[in-house]
């Protein structure tokens, strides 16, 4: 996977992308024991050289393609694992980017998205996984209370929050 | 709950917070491996046949 963000960053350096944080399952890895997934998600904000307000992921695909990855429907292969480039789809996305948190993997530096916007967006997103991640990561004591009811607040996930409560945790979490 | 079923969740919990512990590189190998069986086992014959 070293290899992954390796080739992500010189995409990034090359100018096709600005910021990017790694979410979904191997961004909640940075905080949780690692759970089996099959995918990596590239939450990404992308140049936009043409003006129009249509976002368009063909340069991060054209790039990739031109060094020998491979597009396998709304995947591409980097180094041997499918990677998901996925724009900002509204306030919470953007805020999420914004405060993507450097780390370092083998001496190669990596945007990884605060426990606080992963569990936000778990809960947004709403699946069974999900649920399950969530609750991993109360479990595991890395959640900020006030910074989660911060964000949770400023994106009006608040209602959805007390309902997982009342659904998973028997009273409010 | 039994004794012993509270001594395997609590060994369990361990586990799982030393895993947490453990330096993100070296966490994002377990995730490699961690695919590579799960895309062995996706692509095991007797799974498909009890698919059926």
């Amino acid at each position: 996977m070293k290899d992954t963000f390796a080739i992500i960053n010189q995409m990034q350096a090359d100018g096709v992308i600005g910021r990017y944080a790694i979410g979904g399952a191997v961004g909640a890895t940075f905080y949780l024991e690692p759970s089996a997934t099959l995918d990596i998600d590239i939450f990404v904000s992308l140049q936009n050289f043409s003006g129009s307000k249509l976002v368009s992921l063909s340069p991060i695909y054209d790039y990739l393609t031109a060094r020998g990855c491979r597009l396998d429907k709304e995947y591409i292969g980097i180094a041997g694992w499918p990677v998901q480039f996925l724009p900002p789809g509204d306030a919470l996305d953007e805020e999420a980017l914004l405060q993507a948190v450097a780390t370092e993997v083998d001496g190669i530096k990596v945007w990884v998205m605060t426990a606080e916007h992963l569990v936000a967006i778990a809960l947004r997103t709403g699946r069974a996984k999900d649920f399950i991640r969530i609750l991993q990561f109360i479990e595991s004591g890395s959640l900020h209370s006030g910074k989660l009811d911060d964000v949770l607040t400023r994106h009006g996930l608040l209602a959805k929050w007390e309902s997982f409560g009342d659904k998973f945790l028997g009273d409010k979490p | 709950m039994s004794e012993r079923m509270q001594k395997n969740l609590e060994s369990k919990r361990a586990l799982r917070s030393r895993h947490a512990a453990l330096p993100f590189a070296e966490k994002l190998v377990m995730l490699e491996k961690l695919r590579v069986r799960s895309l062995a086992i996706a692509a095991s014959p007797l799974r498909r046949r009890v698919a059926k």
